[in-house]
């Protein structure tokens, strides 16, 4: 097989909100504006750094660095906890800006959005002039400081690509004419979804370049490098034909944890546990879910990890019943040791709409009255003012927090608006 | 530096008909007047079912102050002060 490239006009555009997090916090407070300002999940020296503003980046700081490293490379930095109510507002405001130019948007996750202009009147108009208008529209309409880069070509992967090109503020267009051009100036680890691992079954295939990537034959990636779909997959998108417009439905709902304080002490990592499940249950609940499966998984502080998940007859509904497999679970991890994070989700998940009428008032059904009332309180006067016992004087502990590439969690978002 | 103030304040707001829209002018805090200079951002956010409006607002001293207005009780809350040498 020997596949050209694509050469349509490009259609897909790929908008990417530059330091999301701490852009927001320096239009929120225009004091913290041209300094450099870190995110950080916790504001404590072991804190992770979870997005660098613009000045910070000047310094060398990253993503995923500890506040005391960034200390280091810049002894002025500013610290500051994400404000998750701040960011959601935010990307609100964004996708409503960009829901006026196609109906076909799909958000990526908080900070990312992929529109597809095809068919649309729009891609008349031509989409740079439509990207320029863009960035003017989202400075007046979400705040002056918000600035975006805008990657357009045929599919998702170059869009993404080419919104990476020229940060911050780009505007890119990837076509047949400048692919290669482009690749060549790329390393294999820039290409969204090439990760150290890819690029070394890569490197051992002889290829170190994403020109050698493009150039490889369809047999080498599917049967040498990949040995898998993924290499015919690999082989489409390089050359700018679409295969990631996927949706993919809700198999599962998660709350994970890095802990403030690592401990190895079963009393308060149960306690966490239960906090996990009661946020898991709740959204678990919200959406008419309950579920088959439950899985645990922990990372401890020498970077190991354990995790077991367990599939099961009678269906997990309410917090306590997610709680009691989730410890059954935990308790059978092999050996104690000290947890940097902890995680746990359910999956195999049925509606629980229509409901199954029983013959006979049973004791689950009074208890789904009961887990629905505390709910209905929660929903009222806000989240964990009802709780369990176990979980007294945690309010302050695993707070509101916007996961990375959250996908999943923006449709609770719409939902609450 | 920043600081959690958490603190009831008095506060004049102004609404605009046209617009649709209120934001705070000048308010009242240990006996100080601060007059707004800037709205940095406004984000309406659920406690529950309650709504608050938040401003993050810039008075005329150059600091920046997080206001919220409570929709159920009225009540003004100075929640957050952020000045320049904020660290």
């Amino acid at each position: 097989m020997n596949l050209p490239l694509n050469r349509n006009r490009p259609a897909i555009m790929h908008i990417d909100l530059n330091s999301c997090f701490a852009s927001a916090e320096q239009q929120a407070y225009p004091v913290l504006r041209g300094k450099p300002l870190v995110i950080a999940a916790y504001t404590t020296p072991g804190g992770c750094v979870v997005a660098p503003s613009v000045e910070a980046k000047q310094f060398g700081i990253k993503t995923g660095m500890t506040v005391r490293d960034a200390r280091l490379l810049c002894k002025d930095i500013i610290v500051r906890d994400p404000d998750p109510q701040l960011i959601r507002d935010i990307h609100l405001k964004f996708r409503k800006v960009l829901s006026d130019y196609s109906p076909n948007l799909t958000p990526k996750s908080i900070d990312e959005l992929v529109i597809d202009f095809e068919g649309t009147l729009s891609f008349k108009r031509g989409l740079v002039e439509i990207g320029k208008e863009m960035k003017q529209r989202i400075k007046k309409e979400v705040g002056e400081w918000i600035s975006c880069n805008i990657g357009i070509a045929t599919n998702r992967f170059l869009a993404k690509l080419a919104a990476s090109l020229h940060k911050p503020d780009g505007l890119d267009i990837v076509t047949d004419k400048n692919l290669r051009e482009v690749y060549a100036s790329r390393t294999l680890t820039d290409l969204n979804g090439i990760n150290t691992r890819y690029e070394a079954r890569l490197n051992a295939c002889g290829i170190f370049t994403p020109l050698q990537f493009l150039n490889a034959s369809l047999d080498i990636l599917k049967k040498r490098v990949f040995k898998s779909i993924n290499g015919y997959y690999w082989y489409l998108r390089l050359r700018g034909w679409e295969i990631d417009a996927v949706e993919f439905a809700r198999k599962s709902y998660g709350q994970s944890y890095a802990l403030k304080e690592q401990t190895d002490d079963p009393k308060k990592l149960i306690r966490l546990l239960m906090k996990l499940c009661e946020k898991m249950g709740r959204r678990l609940r919200k959406r008419n879910y309950q579920a088959y499966g439950i899985h645990v998984a922990l990372v401890y502080t020498d970077m190991t990890y354990w995790h077991m998940g367990r599939t099961l007859q009678i269906p997990l509904y309410s917090t306590a019943d997610l709680y009691r497999k989730a410890v059954w679970i935990f308790n059978r991890q092999p050996q104690q040791k000290k947890v940097r994070d902890l995680a746990v989700s359910c999956f195999h998940l049925e509606s629980t709409q229509p409901e199954q009428l029983d013959l006979f008032d049973s004791e689950m059904k009074n208890n789904k009255n009961v887990i629905k009332a505390v709910d209905a309180i929660n929903d009222k006067y806000g989240e964990l003012i009802v709780t369990p016992a176990l979980m007294m004087g945690m309010k302050n502990v695993i707070i509101d927090r916007i996961a990375f590439g959250g996908v999943s969690e923006l449709e609770d978002i719409y939902l609450a608006r | 530096m920043s600081e959690v103030i958490n603190e009831k304040i008095s506060v004049i707001s102004f609404y605009d008909r046209n617009k649709g829209k209120s934001w705070p002018v000048k308010f009242f805090w240990q006996g100080r007047s601060y007059k707004i200079r800037q709205v940095g951002y406004h984000w309406p956010a659920r406690i529950g079912r309650k709504l608050v409006h938040i401003y993050s607002v810039v008075a005329e001293n150059n600091t920046s102050f997080k206001l919220v207005h409570d929709t159920e009780t009225l009540h003004w809350i100075l929640e957050e002060v952020i000045d320049e040498f904020a660290t």
